[in-house]
């Protein structure tokens, strides 16, 4: 795969606090590589040094396959997280100056701005004054604008805040389009299941650091231990007589078993004991949104620790990050 | 560049395009007609209306001469030759009505009795005094003066000053210094008008810069050019808006001023002072355009306005403040301190390069080059506070803060 951006050890401080301490990445041709991490942890940050709205300290940004010096910004579309647009325009009026602020061709431009309103439910809106638009349609216009000029490279500062799931899912498809057409994508979000369903590759920071950079895959085989969820009449001294088990969640009937590093699930099954009561079981990876709110909480691995405690407070904020 | 002009090409056509804008653009010059046509119309109600009718009761055979008087003032009186006695006339009861009694005894008492009813023309009083000159040249006449002696005797005098000792002052001199006055005004009134509308849409630069910031787009912006290139391409942007307002200003009042006036406008124009007070005036946008997109980047609501952005916004306004000392006096310590002060400068050597003779030249050239290096100095400035201030959403920096950026 082409490399189309290489970060490399980027340091940036603000008064006497350290927003990024080194980090470095690339982002390939055709692929979705998602930049993920707390509220607070550097992602905007990073994204706004690459785009050159604020300059790092130390560190390099570079574009690949680029004549002449400087951030090519003709090809980079950009959707900040903070956004939004004139509000005493047309939508067309808009999305033809942001076009032309890249360059773009103005009537291929026009074109592509009534394909692109038609395909995300905005059609005749073209005249439409932006302050009458919803959030939602404001969000899509906003989008629109920012993939109008065919960029090479796309970065998405949380492109799914605000929108119903629909929209979500509209979103997600031309993002994934857009991929499989040769644009590289670098997407931050909190949506980790959408993360999960679309990224190729991730990059996960925390405190201005690299947590986890690699591929999903990768990720979720070095991260994300297996855990079983087993419905049924089973008490809990039963359960804790089960080898391999780290840890145990009690729930009423439903109880989840987290399986250390390294077990094979099809092994571990034939472990279980034969007076166990199972309405209903079921064997994954701990998910993206678990390994996400064990490093946002600094808890690092549930799975050295162990304990119900931990376990409880830990679907509590899953909870509170769902809503 | 290139995203400069499409930055100010953008502004302006949003603003064009907003009927707000349109509206401004055409209603200043339409008030200043209505207000001229509302004038005209009140004074020439009064013309038709409250003309005073005049009995005058003389035997000094100079009622021909008052009439002739009436006629060259226009005044309006309607006369009429009359036998009521004074001692018939108490109390005028017909409004807009006055008595005169003329004889050889008030012309000895230099008193002329007078009658006027209560409501009456409130310039009656003052045009009677035109009726001086003749009854004076009368009594002359009477204590058996010839001609010369009169005119001699009638002649003001006049203090000269300095070096015009040649120059007899009569008449005719002043009509032509009137005229003079027009010739030397109109340049400066023209430079005048052009300084202040493109310095008040200057000011929408301000509201512009704030709602960068309240629309939160900035960020979308700064993806596809750098901050001075948006920067850059508001002032240019208002700019030209501006010149579209006095464009409009100056096709809808020239025609009307000449039409309604007899100052040949065009011909005291076209003279090169125009193009210095011009270039003042474009100097002055520059300065004051610098100032607003600067300022205007801190804030994120202009009706929030702390005491900074405020009275940054009061700064075009100075000049007027000053304007009375400046005009009274053009060569005074106000005029001349005041033409090295940034803010003023523009303004005020207008006003006084309007109204003085002689130019002081060095003191021009000083207060270009202060006018100059300011806008220097308040671009670099702007430009370090619109970088940092434009990405600041949903707040308004304090001047600490402001500081700080400078300091960068």
């Amino acid at each position: 795969m082409k490399t189309l951006l290489t970060v490399q050890n980027l340091k940036k401080s603000f008064k006497d606090k350290e927003a990024l301490k080194g980090i470095s990445f690339e982002v390939y041709r055709g692929e979705i590589m998602a930049i993920l991490g707390p509220n607070g942890a550097g992602k905007s940050t990073t994204i706004r040094n690459i785009m050159g709205i604020m300059y790092p300290d130390s560190g390099e940004v570079h574009f690949h396959q680029q004549s002449g010096e400087g951030i090519p910004k003709s090809k980079i579309g950009y959707l900040p997280e903070e956004r939004g647009l004139y509000k005493d325009v047309k939508v067309m009026d808009i999305l033809l100056y942001l076009a032309d602020l890249k360059n773009y061709p103005l009537d291929k431009a026009k074109r592509r701005i009534f394909m692109y309103l038609k395909k995300f439910d905005l059609e005749g809106k073209e005249n439409t004054s932006v302050e009458e638009l919803s959030k939602g349609m404001s969000q899509k216009v906003q989008f629109i604008g920012a993939i109008l000029h065919e960029p090479e490279l796309l970065i998405l500062d949380e492109p799914f805040s605000g929108l119903d799931p629909v929209s979500q899912e509209i979103f997600k498809e031309e993002i994934s389009s857009l991929a499989a057409n040769g644009t590289a994508i670098l997407l931050s979000s909190h949506q980790m299941n959408l993360v999960e369903q679309m990224c190729d590759r991730l990059f996960m920071i925390q405190h201005g650091q690299k947590v986890i950079y690699g591929t999903l895959d990768d990720v979720k085989k070095q991260y994300a231990s297996f855990k079983c969820i087993l419905h049924g009449q089973n008490p809990p001294a039963l359960l804790r007589k089960i080898p391999d088990v780290d840890r145990i969640e009690y729930n009423g009937t439903r109880s989840i078993l987290h399986l250390p590093k390294g077990v094979i699930p099809h092994y571990w099954l034939k472990q279980l004991p034969d007076e166990l009561d199972v309405q209903e079981l079921h064997i994954n990876r701990i998910s993206l949104h678990e390994i996400f709110i064990d490093i946002a909480t600094d808890k690092h691995l549930i799975s050295q620790k162990g304990g119900s405690q931990d376990a409880e407070f830990l679907e509590g904020s899953k909870m509170g990050n769902e809503t | 560049m290139q995203n400069s002009l499409k930055v100010a090409k953008w502004e302006m056509k949003r603003n064009l395009k907003n009927k707000t804008f349109v509206i401004g653009l055409f209603i200043t010059p339409a008030l200043f007609i209505l207000f001229f046509f509302l004038s005209s119309l009140f004074s020439s109600d009064s013309d038709d209306t409250e003309n005073m009718t005049v009995y005058i009761n003389e035997d000094l055979g100079i009622f021909e001469e008052i009439e002739a008087l009436n006629a060259e003032y226009d005044f309006g009186w309607d006369l009429h030759s009359t036998d009521v006695l004074k001692t018939e006339v108490t109390e005028v009861n017909e409004a807009y009505t006055a008595y005169l009694f003329i004889n050889e005894q008030s012309l000895e008492e230099n008193r002329i009795a007078t009658y006027t009813s209560d409501e009456s023309d409130p310039l009656f009083p003052g045009q009677l005094q035109a009726l001086t000159a003749p009854l004076q040249m009368l009594k002359a006449k009477g204590s058996g003066l010839n001609e010369h002696e009169i005119n001699q005797l009638m002649e003001p005098i006049v203090f000269v000053e300095g070096t015009n000792q040649g120059a007899a002052v009569g008449e005719d001199n002043t009509v032509t210094a009137l005229e003079n006055s027009w010739e030397s005004l109109l340049p400066g009134i023209f430079a005048g008008v052009i300084l202040l509308s493109i310095t008040f849409t200057g000011m929408a630069i301000f509201q512009s810069a704030s709602q960068e910031k309240k629309d939160k787009i900035a960020e979308i912006i700064l993806s596809s050019l750098t901050p001075s290139e948006l920067m850059q391409g508001k002032i240019i942007g208002y700019f030209v808006l501006g010149l579209i307002q006095v464009a409009v200003f100056v096709t809808i009042l020239l025609p009307f001023i000449i039409w309604q006036t007899d100052i040949p406008i065009l011909e005291y124009l076209f003279v090169p002072r125009t193009i210095l007070f011009v270039f003042i005036a474009l100097l002055s946008y520059l300065m004051f355009a610098a100032i607003f997109v600067g300022v205007g980047a801190t804030m994120s609501d202009v009706s929030s306005a702390g005491n900074l952005q405020g009275f940054v916004m009061m700064l075009p306004f100075v000049p007027f403040v000053i304007a009375g000392p400046v005009i009274s006096n053009p060569d005074g310590v106000i005029a001349t301190v005041s033409t090295y002060i940034p803010f003023t400068a523009p303004s005020v050597l207008l006003m006084r390069l309007s109204l003085l003779d002689s130019w002081p030249w060095l003191e021009i050239v000083i207060s270009l080059v202060v006018i100059v290096l300011s806008i220097f100095i308040f671009m670099k400035i702007a430009g370090k506070i619109f970088k940092v201030g434009i990405l600041l959403y949903g707040k308004n920096a304090t001047p600490k803060e402001i500081w700080k950026w400078i300091r960068i």
